[in-house]
């Protein structure tokens, strides 16, 4: 029987991420999909802050 | 007395409200002596089905971060709330939204624009998108649905504490720890944090009638490390923001950002911010007070920088909306 | 068939006291305000006209006393700073400035409070309801 893993999510790292791995009536691994479930918009709204600030804004894109 | 039961999560974060946690040092074995932690995906590998498979109300406390942007978001939110006796909102972002609320002044179409199209390093010609829901050759992947708004937790689901920040200084995580762990907290829907603002506890030097007669760029001055900000021109949101954050950014001769959020009993700390600027500002006649202040930069982005989901204005919630529209088969994310 | 809902901050001593010379003059104009008296303009907080957006209002009016003339000797330049500064930050969050008005109106001027409604009213007219910042746009 053909089966599906479903990681989720996947830990101990920043981020979050989903990990779909499918595998064969054998048991064999044939393909894994890799999914990142997030996105916040930074690359959009930065436009129109003033540039001085942006020290402080973009440092929040990761705090570790 | 039995060890709590601990959840912390992430939902539109950037970690480092995770990271504040270790950032109590050797004050993190007092919190691992008090509680037993039975998620936090940065630290632990239990999954979303071992929260699934609680009982309701299992965790004695969740320390959610992170702001609502999408349905996985909610969904989380929604989940450990059920799962959870008391929910704290921890850090800015899900107290007030956060850094990631600044994407309330944008649009949901921009930023999906931006990040998938027109950015000068994406290689896209054919505009492909994140999908909800994508069929491949062995089955069907999802993703979760990127929502018009961003939110705060609160906006989602009863939060009984915040503690704010970006991220909340280590103390008070350790204050509220105490008070948790002793059973002295204070009545649910509380700040755990100062009841007043930043002024009153900023060292710098504040004259009795301050006025500012022009704004200027943090770039423009260097602040002389002993006057008020607002007294030499710099925007600085001390008058509006809580106090209890310990000065980092006053003690780094940087003005306030307003990261705490607004102070007791305030709603809308934009509003508080603009009126206090307003008092301050000094003018002859109403077109050099118009100039004076068409000077001042991003007004919204600077009033509402970790807030634009808990203004007055701010977009509301709607139960159930942004959920529908993933159930009506939304495929374009 | 949408009829603007106005809110409308008077100060007590001039515009307030001129709404009361329009009614007692007989002058007919829109009913589209809600009239809320203040002691001073400088009393409405931005809050107060945020949460009358937030609310519903299709447009807020804050009357106040003409630069010089103000019971509290300031108030009114107080008021006009913080109205400037609100009308770049309401586009931000979905609301046209100009459904935000202050106008200096004086205890005689009763003509100009019902110019300045019925013109309010048609501006607001044109506008449309005001839209809220619900979740929306499937």
């Amino acid at each position: 029987m053909s089966k599906r893993i479903t990681i989720d999510p996947i830990t101990r790292l920043e981020g979050h991420g989903k990990i779909e791995i499918f595998l064969d009536e054998e048991g064999n691994a044939t393909n894994a999909y890799f999914q990142i479930p997030e996105l916040r918009g930074f690359e959009q709204f930065c436009i129109g802050r003033p540039v001085e600030e942006l020290p402080r804004i973009t440092t929040r894109l990761c705090g570790v | 007395m039995a060890k709590l039961k601990l959840g912390v999560y992430w939902a539109a974060t950037c970690g480092g409200c995770d990271v504040s946690i270790l950032d109590t040092h050797e004050r993190v074995l007092e919190i691992v002596e008090a509680a037993d932690i039975h998620f936090w995906p940065c630290a632990t590998d239990f999954k979303v089905k071992d929260v699934e498979a609680m009982d309701d109300g299992f965790l004695d406390v969740t320390l959610f971060n992170g702001a609502i942007r999408n349905s996985e978001n909610e969904h989380m939110a929604r989940l450990l709330r059920r799962k959870t006796k008391v929910m704290v909102a921890y850090g800015s972002c899900s107290a007030f939204g956060g850094i990631p609320s600044l994407a309330n002044f944008t649009t949901r179409e921009a930023i999906l624009k931006k990040a998938y199209e027109t950015t000068d390093s994406t290689v896209n010609p054919e505009g492909v998108r994140p999908q909800t829901s994508t069929e491949v050759e062995e089955g069907n992947l999802t993703l979760p649905r990127f929502y018009d708004h961003v939110y705060k937790l609160s906006d989602i689901v009863p939060v009984e504490y915040i503690i704010p920040g970006c991220p909340p200084p280590s103390d008070l995580l350790m204050t509220a720890v105490e008070a948790i762990v002793s059973g002295n907290l204070p009545p649910p829907g509380s700040t755990i944090a100062g009841k007043k603002t930043l002024c009153d506890e900023c060292p710098l030097e504040k004259s009795d009638h301050p006025k500012i007669s022009t704004f200027k760029r943090r770039f423009e001055v260097i602040p002389d490390g002993k006057t008020c900000f607002l007294e030499q021109g710099l925007v600085c949101m001390g008058p509006a923001t809580r106090s209890g954050c310990g000065n980092a950014c006053i003690n780094a001769n940087m003005p306030c950002r307003g990261c705490f959020g607004p102070a007791e009993g305030v709603k809308d700390q934009g509003a508080k911010m603009l009126s206090a600027l307003a008092s301050i500002v000094e003018f002859d006649d109403e077109d050099q007070a118009r100039d004076l202040l068409a000077e001042l930069a991003d007004p919204a982005g600077t009033f509402y920088r970790f807030g634009a989901s808990d203004g007055l204005l701010s977009p509301k919630y709607k139960q159930g909306s942004e959920e529908e529209a993933k159930a009506e088969g939304a495929k374009v994310s | 068939m949408y009829e603007p809902k106005i809110i409308c901050f008077y100060c007590k001593w001039c515009t307030y006291t001129g709404a009361d010379l329009a009614g007692t003059s007989r002058m007919k104009y829109v009913p589209n305000g809600v009239v809320i008296k203040a002691m001073c303009s400088s009393r409405v907080d931005p809050q107060h006209i945020l949460d009358a957006f937030s609310k519903g209002a299709d447009g807020v009016l804050i009357g106040g006393c003409h630069p010089g003339d103000c019971h509290y000797v300031t108030g009114n330049q107080l008021t006009y700073k913080r109205i400037e500064m609100l009308k770049r930050i309401l586009p931000e969050f979905g609301v046209d400035p100009k459904r935000l008005r202050l106008e200096w109106i004086s205890a005689a001027e009763g003509r100009k409070l019902v110019n300045v409604m019925n013109e309010f009213t048609d501006d607001l007219k044109e506008l449309g309801p005001a839209r809220q910042a619900v979740a929306e746009e499937v």
